[in-house]
């Protein structure tokens, strides 16, 4: 049944190869740039609060597809020379996903209460030790659920390279259904592919939010 | 080693403190109390610079709070503070949350700062207690931890801002008794707090606060027996039960 699956696999399987990487990095990426955005987002001094609220604002309000796409033609202007796919959409999911894993550990942060990190202080740690020590692992704990959604999101999205030119996953059976008119079950394997994993992610993510209703 | 002199502070058009003077001398222990609302906690935390004030000084040890010249990070290390809401870190055990500050600041070994830990644990009465985490603990274990957290850093000074006032009555007593031993051991303590008790038993100087001035200030007996202005009169009428 899924004859045109096999015959293809080490191929389609190279595709979620780069479907993995691109995911790792865009992840990687987005999460550390995200802590920057998140704090930049409570902070007070306004010359680093409108700048990153901008930003996130900008990038919020713009389709991915765009921005993909956005990247993929103004980077080689920037860089000076041609850029490859894989190097481009790895920048824009970064530059895209942080927006978003910014604005969920925003809310983190500000459920740390002022008192936790004035008495951080008053032990004499210093700005960055109370937000490497204290705000940033309490905030992930907390939004731990939330960041685990949007991973999985992340993932699911990486697809739309595609427009791109990147060999991903959903690029390649597009390839190889081009060779052999076999659209439902190829893509019906696609479809497998993302369901399996994305249900997995979606219950560690249960098992971590009732492990927080238990208190913390 | 603490000396206030004429300090005002406001947030926006409204005066929290106004011309504050106060000197407080090594060993001693200062309870301030007064209603809510009064500019108490905002008093504690302009000690140790938490929160800004616009007119006159704050020193400690001859160290000014406000110059800008002033490393607040070590001047807090001398200054340990204890909060109503315990405030331990969540994700961190008893043990963690008293070592965070030793291990980071002070640079200490694992060894050497787990060791005091230990030996603080044990001086609030809680030794068994090092591996949980504060979720697991009662309220007077929790205030517990958060005191040897404090202690940890070897302060010169101890503020508590209503440490008690979060705790169910049963759990009072396990807190205060921590407090009395320091008191008694020559820590010098500032405690925003409205048991009398405690501060009739170990209180050098009791202040009475009343809309971010100092009304009255009285030593123990001479405070509760013979208060001067009315307004402290009539505070104390109504906690005095």
């Amino acid at each position: 049944m899924f004859d045109a699956v096999w015959r293809n696999l080490p191929y389609l399987l190279g595709g979620y190869w780069v479907t993995v990487k691109l995911t790792f990095f865009a992840l990687i990426g987005g999460i550390a740039l995200g802590v920057l955005v998140g704090l930049g987002r409570i902070s007070k001094k306004k010359w680093i609060y409108y700048p990153v609220t901008f930003y996130v604002n900008l990038i919020r309000n713009i389709p991915l597809i765009l921005v993909i796409f956005w990247f993929y033609f103004v980077m080689p202007i920037i860089v000076g020379r041609p850029m490859d796919p894989f190097p481009s959409a790895v920048i824009s999911f970064i530059v895209f996903e942080a927006t978003y894993f910014g604005e969920i550990l925003r809310a983190g942060f500000q459920s740390v209460s002022r008192d936790l990190i004035q008495a951080g202080y008053s032990t004499g740690l210093t700005y960055w030790q109370t937000t490497r020590y204290l705000l940033v692992p309490i905030a992930f704990r907390r939004m731990l659920p939330s960041m685990i959604t949007q991973s999985i999101v992340t993932y699911q999205d990486t697809s739309l390279a595609f427009v791109i030119g990147l060999p991903e996953l959903v690029r390649r059976t597009a390839i190889v259904d081009g060779l052999e008119v076999r659209s439902i079950q190829l893509f019906g394997f696609v479809a497998v592919v993302f369901f399996i994993t994305c249900y997995l992610g979606s219950i560690v993510s249960r098992r971590f939010e009732v492990q927080r209703e238990r208190g913390f | 080693m603490i000396e206030i002199r004429d300090m005002s502070k406001w947030y926006g058009d409204f005066q929290v403190l106004s011309r504050i003077n106060e000197v407080i001398h090594r060993g001693q222990t200062v309870v301030v109390c007064g209603p809510s609302g009064s500019g108490k906690s905002t008093l504690l935390r302009c000690i140790n610079g938490l929160e800004p004030f616009q007119e006159g000084e704050v020193l400690v040890d001859g160290v000014s709070v406000s110059d800008p010249s002033t490393n607040l990070y070590k001047l807090r290390q001398k200054i340990g503070m204890v909060f109503q809401r315990f405030e331990l870190y969540p994700h961190m055990t008893a043990l963690q949350n008293i070592t965070l500050a030793p291990l980071k600041v002070k640079k200490k070994t694992r060894e050497e700062a787990g060791k005091k830990a230990m030996e603080l644990l044990a001086r609030v009465g809680i030794p068994d207690k090092a591996d949980s985490f504060p979720a697991n603990l009662s309220g007077g274990q929790q205030q517990r931890v958060a005191i040897a957290r404090a202690l940890a850093m070897e302060p010169e000074v101890m503020m508590f801002d209503e440490p008690t006032s979060a705790l169910d009555p049963e759990m009072i007593k396990e807190v205060l008794d921590v407090m009395i031993d320091l008191a008694k051991g020559g820590m010098t303590m500032v405690v925003v707090s409205h048991e009398m008790g405690f501060a009739r038993e170990v209180a050098d100087e009791i202040i009475f606060m009343d809309e971010g001035k100092i009304i009255e200030r009285g030593t123990g007996e001479e405070f509760f027996k013979n208060p001067k202005s009315e307004r402290t009169k009539d505070f104390l009428s109504k906690i005095l039960i």
